[in-house]
């Protein structure tokens, strides 16, 4: 097979469609897997069919948790994974490309440009989700660009077809013999039809047998205790506050900074009325464990406690440092609380020392046991009412529209 | 004049051409070219459309179910139980609290006004204790022993209940150990000298001292559910000279048998109760 044979772009079209269809069929299954509310191992890898990593913290995760990687989520428990669109969308170019590759050089003028125009559509989209990772997730997850990766090979086959194309017409503008039938211009509408038709039918399936989950949206308890009695919790300043909520958070937790960038990007964030309960994951403070899960999240709970008005200036902070930041935390407090003094200044560092402090950070961790929450962040109380986990992740925006609509923009 | 531009209707994936309506454009010279005359066999729209519409409505059959399976799992009890397994926030509980110590402090807390609705009844006095922890003096300390980091002798001038300076510090340092401990015990003792009466109602008012102390520094709402007073007068488990060692607020002072015991053992426990 040469360069310039003509079953080339067929034969790249297949295989990128097939490896497309394989990455998205992985990203759909893990969603609906998740569909129980329970957390489930996922397949983040460059190889089809590697095992799946329970890693709460792979990128994959971050991407199937983002709003972008669903529509209609506040329609249904999750919205409509847009894997399922490209799954169907690369099974109709599975089988384009292999009637492509079958009929070779007897395929139509037509065909030619119909395919070499919508193969770029995978591409478009997968641009348009790129940036969205680089730009919003920060993070890429290894299905995802081998999706973009089965994308570009796609187009990479529309342009091969294209060129071929445009060699022939010009040929035969120049007196050349017509290569190639033109084929009958029905034929692009009902490819099209077709098209569209393949990429709404997982869509159409999945969304169609979605469980009903409002029985179990106020689940997961309430608050015990509404108040904090010493008024320690902190008051996490937003634009406009309109629903209360009481957030168990550790600065240095990946999953609370994957919330709060949710509740941002969601938009939902400036309408919630937050107090924040902190709950650093690091037995240096928090006697519930027995060895640090995120060591120098006490220092950074301390940071936060003495922020007052810039409080969530510096849980933003955190969280926008949050990788090196615990590499900092592992080596020890002094450099943690070097790195703080050095971002907000040395008063700031001043009272992250005094007993005062270390008292009202015990009493956030007491009012965690008043309230018997889960030893694990975040907990997200709407009003009194507790988010379930599950309903903080992929069901964020269907719950908040169940329970809370007014804070939805 | 230019050939009659060829109207080979192609097959395709959606709707593959019927060989019969191939019309072949007219062969000559300046004709079609042999290739775009044949036509296009059904074969492969055939093969296209087959492989296309198999794996969009396989894998729509693949997605219905894998959604259904999960909401069989979401129903299942399994699922409930494995939710119910995640640790849940609570009280400390260090080594020290073995059942015989529970035990004790479940009847301090029971019988001293700290649970069960009895407000009106703030702490316990000698015969309370005796009644209730129904073991010896020496057995009673024994249980305190483990505490002796943890908590520091608060020291009195003889016959008075008035805090000093330093043992309001030291009060107010071991109240801000806290950790998470759920309660502070403050068992308030008197020296053998004078009368039980009396010394019952001085280790009362020691007892008291703390309390209103804590309450003046920490204005903290919870006060009461969260500190078991036990005055003991020189009734029941008086402290040896041993106790002496133990940190307080007159370190390096003289200490003996009479004023060690003219004080109030302060402690956060970390047990759950």
């Amino acid at each position: 097979m040469t360069r310039n044979d003509p079953r080339v772009p067929a034969i790249t079209a297949l295989v990128a469609s097939t490896l497309g269809l394989v990455f998205s069929s992985y990203s759909t299954f893990d969603y609906t897997a998740h569909l129980d509310r329970q957390i489930h191992a996922i397949h983040c890898s460059f190889i089809p069919g590697a095992s799946a990593s329970s890693d709460l913290e792979n990128p994959c995760r971050a991407a199937m948790y983002s709003p972008y990687s669903a529509i209609l989520r506040d329609k249904l428990w999750g919205g409509v994974p847009i894997s399922l669109f490209g799954m169907g969308a690369f099974a109709f170019f599975v089988g384009f490309s292999l009637y492509l590759l079958l009929v070779g050089p007897r395929a139509t003028r037509m065909a030619q440009w119909f395919f070499a125009a919508t193969s770029v559509t995978p591409l478009l989209a997968s641009i348009v989700m790129f940036f969205i990772s680089l730009l919003r997730l920060g993070a890429f997850c290894k299905l995802c660009v081998g999706i973009y990766v089965s994308s570009v090979g796609l187009a990479v086959a529309g342009v091969l077809v294209a060129r071929a194309a445009l060699a022939e017409q010009k040929a035969e503008a120049q007196g050349a013999p017509p290569a190639r039938a033109r084929g009958s211009a029905v034929h692009p509408v009902a490819w099209l039809a077709a098209l569209g038709a393949a990429a709404l039918l997982p869509a159409t399936a999945y969304a169609s047998s979605v469980p009903d989950y409002r029985p179990y949206l106020a689940s997961c308890g309430k608050l015990a205790v509404a108040t904090e009695p010493h008024n320690a919790l902190v008051k996490i300043a937003t634009k406009r506050p309109v629903q209360p909520v009481t957030m168990f958070v550790d600065p240095l937790c990946p999953t609370c900074k994957a919330l709060h960038e949710r509740l941002v990007g969601e938009g939902v964030f400036e309408q919630l009325d937050v107090q924040a309960s902190l709950f650093p994951l690091d037995n240096e403070c928090n006697w519930m464990l027995d060895r640090p899960l995120h060591a120098g999240a006490c220092v950074l709970a301390k940071a936060v406690l003495c922020g007052g008005p810039r409080s969530r200036e510096v849980l933003e902070w955190a969280y926008s440092k949050q990788e090196e930041l615990r590499i900092v935390g592992k080596t020890g407090n002094a450099p943690l609380k070097a790195a703080v003094v050095k971002q907000f200044g040395a008063e700031l560092g001043t009272c992250m020392e005094t007993r005062a402090t270390q008292l009202r950070l015990n009493q956030h961790l007491q009012y965690a046991v008043a309230n018997h929450v889960p030893v694990s962040t975040p907990q997200v109380f709407l009003g009194e009412k507790r988010l379930c986990d599950e309903d903080t992740d992929l069901g964020l925006r269907y719950t908040l529209g169940q329970l809370a609509p007014e804070v939805l923009p | 004049m230019r050939p009659v531009a060829p109207t080979v209707i192609d097959p395709q994936p959606g709707a593959p051409a019927p060989a019969q309506n191939v019309r072949r454009a007219p062969e000559g010279p300046g004709g079609p070219p042999p290739q775009a005359s044949k036509g296009t066999p059904p074969g492969p729209a055939i093969v296209g459309i087959a492989v296309g519409a198999l794996l969009a409505a396989g894998l729509s059959l693949g997605v219905r179910s894998s959604v259904h399976a999960a909401g069989v799992r979401l129903a299942s009890p399994a699922v409930v139980a494995e939710k119910q397994a995640v640790a849940i926030a609570d009280h400390a509980e260090a080594p020290y609290c073995t059942p015989a110590f529970k035990t004790v402090l479940q009847r301090v807390l029971n019988s001293c006004g700290l649970v069960g609705g009895d407000s009106a009844r703030r702490g316990c006095q000698p015969a309370d204790v005796k009644t209730f922890a129904s073991i010896s003096d020496a057995d009673f300390n024994a249980l305190f022993t483990p505490l002796k980091d943890r908590g520091a002798v608060i020291m009195f001038d003889e016959g008075s209940e008035k805090l000093d300076d330093e043992a309001k510090k030291l009060l107010e340092d071991k109240w801000q150990e806290r950790k998470g401990a759920r309660y502070f015990f403050v068992v308030a003792r008197a020296s053998k000298t004078g009368s039980p009466d009396n010394n019952r109602a001085l280790s009362h008012k020691r007892a008291n001292s703390v309390m209103f102390d804590l309450n003046e520094q920490f204005h903290d709402p919870d006060l009461d559910k969260q500190v078991g007073l036990l005055w003991l007068g020189n009734e029941f488990a008086q402290l040896g000279r041993d106790y002496c060692d133990w940190p307080s607020s007159r370190p390096g002072k003289t200490c003996n048998a009479e004023a060690i015991n003219r004080s109030a053992f302060v402690s956060w426990v970390d047990c759950r109760l």
